[in-house]
């Protein structure tokens, strides 16, 4: 509610007696944004009892939507009934106002008004130039704004000095503490697009759960994903529906308290960082999650994830990935593949492919081919043949690479799947 | 502050003494007060404090921890939901405060003797806040007491004194004004510890007409005894009387002339035996209303005329004028409903004499009764009993106890407000309390009509019969508990009720009393009331589905309009006038429901189901469209979302150009616009907007105060307090409104240390013109 200082103006029997009575009284309240003011209609009918005895005083008041007397929610604002939670990204605002309770004209009045947060100090204070005079029953009044970075105790130190008429300079200060607290919970998972074909290989997708964890509605103004230079975005959060798109998230994007919603994006590699080396390797930087929201009548909050991080999934020494497969092939008809083999390591290999047909793929061609010399980070494309023998979704596997300096044999099994139709049955034929 | 004790016990963290001395106040540490020279200093002393507890943790507590808890106190911040105990806080909280600057500027944590002191004063800070509000609440009772102590030397005495007085104030025919004092109390004295019994039935030993002296023929005198002769009525006496007694009907004069005539008191329970007295409502005989004229008048007329004349009355039944009106299209069309399928049996078998009421089972009937007594003469009472009423707070007129508090005795004399007593009693006299505002009162006042009526205190689960009447008293008494925010009281009157189904609220269930009269006695409203009401008791789920039965029964209703039926579905033609006159009221009433939901779910925060149905209400208030769809941009403010109000926004502007209105002229358009600019924090141009509204419609009190608001966040606290101060004492009757009052108080409490005075004026203002429904919180007083 209102955060309310005041001045020693209180005598107290203290050790060294009643304090001197500062001319000065200092007050201080938070500005969150007004509200709309509700009343409550209790309506009767004209043959009721009452008459129009409710629906005249109903009119009478001036809370009410003139017209629609029943509507709740009325358009007279009143001022903030508390201090309210303020939350990480929130701007802090407040009022602060230096009456002269006094009969006597107060010089040289100098307002400061610090926020002291547990690792910093700031100074809020619009001016910090002393005001000249300041005669009784008269205000000093300032509108500080603070956009809230930090979580946790905050100070507000407001420090007061004047001189009177009599020439005594005074002083006194006074304290406001609150607590900041996080609005948000955010939570973020990756997902490699790493069996998907093409070159479209090094996808990441980012599934984050933003979470409100305050105690209001919250209406999500933007959450965005900020890539680091390595990547471009895609936000999947929308369903384009013609021209306009619509959010995934319904008509009204605003958060319930505690509801959680989830924000989908795809990043892919920007071509000259996925050329090179083919791969990312180890730990990368994402990119940071920029999220706008507001609450009532427009108070707003902004906040930022740190930079998300990635651990690369390890592709070993040797990558295989296809650039080319089908989707649906022909039962017992060869098709083509094409494979790209990308050496991840430090040092040349030697490669030979083998071929292992399993219980449904059949590889055609030539198995123990030598592949040659591959340095590192080069890569090969090696088209190949296969049929299957049996239908439905049959899976690719069976490749084995063999690095001959090293006598080191890598695996590839599962690499992908096709769906195996049989010709004569399908309805085209 | 602690030089004395200093020097000698603090520790060497003396890099702050500098603080230290300001706080003496006498002297700032440096000689040049300059900003530069407070900055470096504070910064020491708090980044000390803040950086490194650990330096001083050697001492019994870390100096943060302390620091902290002692900042707690001096802090008003705190996220206490409670306004209004939040506004007790301040001068409380000063004292804390000025702790808290000692302790932060002195840093002496070895000065412990001293300090814990302090501490133990003051408390963690999660505790120390309610504490503050406890002792204040105590203090609170404390003065209440002191002022229950001192009144009643003025004017309560023992009952027995009283009696005359009262027997007095009855000849005397003594004004409405210096009523409430004396009479109230003898009642609320006599009464107090048993709620059962109502003032009413002190009042009224004349029109009690106890069960067994109607029927053996009244005798007046025996009346008139118990209130002359014996001092202190015999309250056994009155409540073993007052069991069947239906004096009610003496007042109840009626509002619909069709069932003035018709109160009847137990038609189950006994013939019906009511003193029907087709007279000239009686307010128009007592000019002084005071409750026993008109009872002086009466007896002459009823309690003399047999019952049995009545009951021909009602048997034969054809009465022409009373007929006419019994089965007047009007009735039909508003009482229409559809009972539920067990409830139709049992009124059809009624209907066919297959059973008479006496037979039904007591499970399927409403037998309400009072379950509390009076919310005005609060005053009057002891402590003690006020104590024993043990449902909300009951309290009287509670701006009168404020001006005791904060004016004195002498100020509060004057506080006249209209009480039970001191209007008609009955319809006519409700009606003046409620348009006063005095609610309170107003609900003592059914509370006596319907004690009258034999439904008063204790009376719920007694069979007794239901009129036209009493369920508008009913529904009268509930309304205001609601709009005095007495929901529980409400709830607990309104549990026998169950709901609204039972026969006994049918008028098939009275075919004697109510020939040919079909439907349901219960208002309409008293259902959408019945149904609002679970809400605001933390129940909205009930709301919504009582209200989606109502729902569902006005569309039926429509329906069989609509199909050439009549609304319950029969056959019975309507004729030309009536069908549209019909489906027009009940297209009203299901927009009536529809606002309920739209309402109930805004307030549950469901906003999308909420947007949605005040859309569809668009539909059948074309009229309202302006306001609703208003009111559907304001919700999307509230939730943040400003790019869909402003398309809300934009359709009123195109309704109003449709209306051939520029928008630059339309104070809706105008409001709404302000309201865009409040909500991206440019409260300039919102400012400019609200006075825009103003060179439209000066009188316009939102914009008035909305613009002051604006002010206020503009940095001018002094012109926006000077603004709303003004409107209050110039246009009183607009702006003595809670929210306008809130708002000028919460200014007055940041403007200067003197918030109070300038409260009690406003409390003067109030007390001159509000009732005793006045709201006294918006004040801040407390």
């Amino acid at each position: 509610m209102q955060v309310k200082g005041q001045s020693s103006g209180v005598d107290r029997m203290d050790v060294n007696q009643a304090k001197q009575e500062h001319l000065l009284a200092l007050k201080v309240m938070r500005l969150t944004k007004p509200t709309l003011f509700t009343n409550m209609p209790v309506t009767c009918e004209d043959r009721d009892l009452p008459g129009d005895s409710f629906l005249r005083l109903m009119k009478d008041d001036p809370s009410t939507v003139k017209g629609a007397e029943t509507l709740i929610l009325g358009e007279m604002l009143t001022l903030p009934q508390n201090f309210g939670n303020i939350f990480l990204g929130e701007t802090f605002s407040s009022y602060i106002s230096v009456h002269n309770d006094s009969s006597q004209v107060v010089k040289d009045i100098l307002v400061k008004a610090d926020l002291q947060t547990s690792s910093q100090r700031l100074n809020l204070s619009a001016s910090n130039s002393a005001v000249s005079e300041l005669k009784p029953e008269c205000c000093i009044d300032d509108v500080i704004h603070h956009e809230v970075k930090e979580i946790g105790t905050h100070i507000l130190v407001c420090a007061v000095s004047y001189t009177t008429q009599t020439g005594e300079k005074l002083y006194f200060r006074k304290f406001f503490k609150f607590q900041v607290l996080k609005p948000l919970d955010v939570k973020t998972k990756f997902y490699n697009a790493e069996s998907d074909l093409s070159s479209v290989t090094d996808e990441v997708f980012l599934e984050a759960q933003i979470q409100n964890i305050t105690t209001s509605p919250m209406f999500m103004e933007k959450v965005s994903l900020e890539p680091s230079m390595m990547y471009n975005v895609t936000e999947l959060n929308s369903v384009a529906s013609g021209d306009e798109s619509e959010s995934t998230f319904g008509k009204m994007s605003y958060l319930q308290p505690l509801d959680t919603r989830q924000y989908l994006y795809c990043l892919k590699p920007k071509p000259e960082f996925a050329e090179k080396a083919g791969v990312i390797k180890g730990v990368t930087v994402i990119g940071k999650l920029d999220i706008v929201w507001k609450t009532n009548l427009g108070e707003r909050g902004r906040l930022q994830t740190s930079q998300l991080q990635r651990m690369a999934p390890g592709y070993g020494d040797v990558r295989l990935s296809l650039e080319f497969i089908p989707d649906t092939v022909n039962l017992e008809e060869p098709f083509d593949i094409t494979c790209k083999i990308t050496n991840c390591s430090e040092r040349t290999m030697d490669l030979v492919l083998e071929m292992c047909n399993t219980r449904s793929v059949h590889w055609c061609g030539v198995s123990g081919r030598q592949l040659g010399k591959l340095s590192p980070s080069a890569s090969l494309s090696i088209p190949l043949k296969l049929l299957s023998s049996v239908q439905g979704l049959q899976s690719i596997s069976g490749l084995r690479l063999t690095d001959t300096f090293l006598k080191r044999t890598y695996e590839y099994d599962d690499i992908a799947q096709v769906c195996v139709v049989c010709p004569y049955t399908s309805p085209e034929s | 502050m602690d030089s004395s004790e200093g020097p000698a016990q603090r520790p060497v963290t003396l890099e702050i003494d500098g603080a230290d001395e300001t706080l003496e106040a006498s002297v700032p540490p440096q000689t040049d007060p300059t900003e530069a020279s407070f900055q470096e200093e504070s910064i020491d002393l708090d980044a000390e404090a803040f950086a490194s507890p650990q330096d001083y943790s050697t001492h019994t507590e870390s100096l943060i921890d302390r620091l902290n808890d002692q900042m707690m106190e001096s802090v008003m911040i705190s996220d206490s939901p409670n306004s209004e105990e939040e506004d007790v806080v301040p001068i409380d909280s000063l004292l804390g405060q000025s702790e808290g600057e000692e302790v932060l500027e002195s840093k002496t944590p070895d000065g412990d003797t001293e300090e814990r002191k302090d501490d133990d004063a003051a408390e963690p800070e999660e505790t120390t806040e309610p504490l503050l509000e406890e002792e204040i609440e105590e203090e609170k009772i404390a003065q209440a007491e002191n002022k229950r102590e001192i009144v009643p030397p003025d004017d309560s005495n023992p009952e027995a004194p009283k009696a005359p007085e009262m027997a007095l104030e009855m000849n005397t025919d003594a004004s409405p004004k210096e009523e409430p004092v004396p009479v109230c109390t003898i009642f609320s004295q006599a009464v107090p510890s048993k709620a059962q019994s109502l003032i009413p039935d002190g009042f009224q030993p004349t029109l009690v007409k106890s069960p067994s002296f109607t029927i053996s023929s009244a005798d007046t005198p025996n009346k008139l005894i118990p209130q002359v002769c014996q001092p202190s009525p015999s309250l056994s006496k009155f409540f073993t009387d007052n069991c069947v007694v239906n004096p009610a009907s003496d007042f109840f004069d009626s509002f619909t002339t069709s069932t003035s005539f018709i109160s009847i008191s137990n038609p189950n329970a006994e013939p019906p035996k009511t003193a029907a007295t087709p007279e000239s409502p009686p307010q128009e005989a007592v000019p002084t209303s005071t409750y026993f004229a008109p009872v002086a008048a009466k007896p002459q007329v009823s309690p003399v005329e047999p019952v049995n004349k009545l009951q021909a009355v009602f048997s034969s039944g054809d009465d022409p004028f009373a007929s006419a009106l019994i089965t007047s299209e009007l009735d039909k069309r508003y009482d229409a409903w559809l009972p539920s399928d067990d409830t139709r049996k049992v009124l059809i078998s009624v209907a066919t004499q297959q059973i008479s009421p006496v037979q039904i089972d007591r499970e399927q009937l409403a037998m309400p009764g009072l379950k509390f007594d009076n919310l005005q003469c609060g005053n009057d009472l002891k402590q003690e009993s006020k104590q024993k009423r043990n449902l909300c707070d009951l309290q009287g007129d509670a701006v009168k106890d404020l001006m005791q508090r904060f004016l004195g005795d002498q100020a509060a004399m004057k506080r006249q407000v209209l009480s039970a007593n001191s209007v008609e009693q009955d319809f006519l006299g409700l009606k003046r309390l409620i348009s006063s505002k005095n609610w309170r009162a107003a609900v003592d006042l059914t509370g006596r009509l319907l004690t009258a009526h034999g439904q008063g205190y204790g009376k719920s689960g007694q069979p007794s019969g239901h009129t036209t009447d009493s369920l508008q008293l009913w529904f009268v008494r509930l309304a205001l508990l609601v709009k005095l925010n007495l929901f529980q009281n409400a709830e607990l009157e309104l549990e026998p009720f169950g709901n609204l189904d039972h026969p006994n609220l049918y008028y098939e269930y009275y075919p004697a009393v109510y020939p040919g009269r079909r439907g349901s006695m219960v208002p309409f409203s008293m259902r959408v009331l019945h149904a609002e009401l679970p809400q605001y008791l933390q129940k909205p789920q009930e709301t919504l589905d009582r209200l989606h039965r109502i729902k569902s029964v006005c569309q039926k209703i429509l329906s069989n309009l609509q199909e050439g039926l009549a609304e319950d579905g029969s056959m019975i033609n309507l004729t030309q006038d009536n069908r549209p006159a019909s489906i027009q009221l009940w297209r009203s009433r299901l927009s009536r429901v529809m606002y309920s939901m739209a309402n109930c779910l805004l307030m549950m925060k469901d906003y999308v189901l909420a947007v949605e149905t005040y859309l569809s209400i668009t539909e059948y208030e074309p009229e309202q469209s302006v306001q609703l769809l208003s009111g559907i941009g304001r919700i999307f403010l509230q939730i943040g979302d400003i790019r869909t109000a402003e398309k809300y926004f934009q359709d009123v502007e195109k309704a109003c150009q449709s209306k051939g209105k520029t928008p630059d002229e339309d104070t809706s358009v105008l409001m709404n616009r302000a309201f865009v600019y409040l909500s991206q924090n440019n409260y300039a141009d919102a400012h400019v907007c609200f006075s825009s509204v103003l060179k439209l419609d000066p009188k316009n009190p939102v914009a008035n105060n909305n613009a002051a608001v604006c002010l206020l966040y503009l940095g001018r606290l002094k012109e926006s307090l000077g603004q709303l101060e003004s409107l209050v004492h110039q246009d009183p009757a607009l702006y003595l409104h809670e929210s306008v009052l809130f708002n000028l108080t919460t200014m007055y409490e940041l403007e200067s240390s003197r918030s109070t005075q300038k409260k009690q004026a406003l409390l003067e203002a109030a007390a001159c013109r509000e009732g005793d429904s006045f709201n006294i919180q918006c004040l801040k007083l407390a």
